[in-house]
């Protein structure tokens, strides 16, 4: 985890952040929101632009604080800004979304526990620059989101037979038997599952042809 | 220097919790009255909700302070000769009791209320304004689909003032179908909403049927 000797192109941050690294499919992290949050399209933009706010902001400022943080507490240090951060998102969406707020139910106060938050805040915030912290964090809560809506659409619509609450053409209708399972948990494990099998595939194509 | 010393840990952790809380404190500060009002709006729309006529279908588009104006001019707050029900009046007459129900539902408290016209036996809607229940499932009581099977029920006199039945068997006058996927919210929901119309029934007086006004006609089985 020693920082590297130069410090990287913010295009290099956005590749491993939204693909080579990517929080869901390589560093298997954040998994239980993933599972909790994903049975809807529109549940899922909210907490991915919760978690994109809190990752990018947290591990920035974690990055300010760095030099002067003692090792010792800088995990509470870390965790302390985190539930700074999901507490004002919480506080917000009260305010001026409450149905949505009422939606997500405690999801959004599990954003504190999300193991992506921490980390990034770990591994890029605790010592490089806090630039450089931001895009590492918004590129990973990126890389997070596409994998959550790639999984929330397929939920929704082979459970509900709707997208972002809307109909969707055959689904909907009579002709498809809606898949219930889909949009409870155990569902969440078997797209997740294939979405991660699928993404790895991909990219270990990629691999072999490069060489 | 101060960096050096032992307690340094220590008072910087203080610092630094002192200065974030007091940001958050004061953001919710700021928005307090907001989210209370809120809360407040949101068990106002759901009584004028369950009540028949003209309020019902404007209320999609009355933003909040309309709302929380009309609910203001036509609501009474509940009281011991209305059973523990908000009384709504439309020109001065009772258009409809709204009686706030609550209980545990699947994942947390479930709060709501039901419209009861003045004859104590006919439903006029139901509006849940607090629940937690799973998104597509659980949550589906919120919905129209749901919601509108309440209209027009008539409360039986019996053990269960409203049954649930399985999605797809036929229906009574009293019964509704349950939500697909979510027989624990259903029950539950049962559960919650006859305790609270059997209470209202005992302190308003419609139990026992000999008692019952002479004039009803049609009454459930």
């Amino acid at each position: 985890m020693s920082p590297p000797a130069a410090r990287p192109q913010a295009r290099e941050i956005a590749v491993q952040g939204l693909w080579r690294d990517n929080p869901i499919f390589r560093q298997v992290l954040g998994i239980c929101s993933t599972l909790a949050v994903t049975n809807l399209v529109m549940n899922t933009l909210v907490m991915c632009a919760g978690l994109i706010f809190t990752v990018a902001l947290s591990s920035a400022t974690v990055s300010i604080f760095r030099t002067v943080t003692p090792r010792n507490v800088r995990m509470m240090v870390e965790t302390l800004i985190i539930a700074f951060y999901v507490i004002i998102i919480d506080v917000l969406l009260g305010a001026y979304w409450p149905s949505m707020r009422a939606n997500l139910g405690p999801y959004v106060g599990l954003i504190i526990t999300n193991c992506i938050v921490m980390g990034r805040c770990e591994a890029y915030g605790n010592n490089q620059p806090p630039g450089g912290a931001f895009l590492d964090g918004l590129f990973n809560a990126l890389g997070y989101t596409f994998v959550l809506l790639t999984i929330a659409v397929f939920r929704e619509i082979l459970g509900l037979g709707t997208f972002l609450g809307m109909p969707v053409p055959f689904f909907s209708g009579p002709g498809w038997d809606k898949w219930i399972i889909m949009v409870t948990p155990p569902g969440a494990f078997f797209m997740l599952a294939l979405v991660v099998w699928f993404f790895r595939w991909v990219q270990q194509a990629g691999e072999e042809k490069a060489k | 220097m101060i960096r050096q010393r032992k307690f340094f840990p220590v008072l910087y952790m203080f610092l630094v919790t002192a200065g974030f809380s007091s940001v958050v404190i004061g953001f919710t500060e700021m928005t307090q009255e907001r989210v209370q009002a809120n809360a407040r709006l949101a068990l106002e729309s759901a009584v004028l909700s369950v009540v028949p006529g003209a309020a019902r279908a404007e209320l999609a588009h009355l933003s909040g302070p309309a709302v929380h104006r009309r609910f203001t001019e036509q609501v009474a707050a509940p009281e011991a000769s209305s059973g523990g029900a908000y009384t709504v009046r439309e020109n001065g007459q009772i258009v409809a009791y709204a009686l706030p129900f609550e209980g545990q539902g699947f994942w947390a408290r479930i709060r709501g209320i039901i419209g009861i016209a003045p004859d104590k036996r006919t439903v006029t809607g139901i509006a849940f304004y607090e629940q937690s229940e799973t998104p597509g499932l659980g949550a589906e009581i919120t919905k129209p689909a749901f919601r509108n099977q309440f209209q027009n029920k008539t409360l039986a006199l019996k053990e269960k003032p409203i049954t649930m039945r399985r999605p797809g068997t036929p229906l009574g006058d009293s019964d509704v179908h349950a939500v697909t996927g979510a027989t624990q919210t259903s029950v539950r929901v049962e559960a919650m909403i006859n305790r609270a119309i059997q209470t209202w029934q005992k302190a308003v007086g419609t139990t026992d049927r000999a008692a019952g006004s002479p004039s009803r006609t049609g009454g459930a089985p």
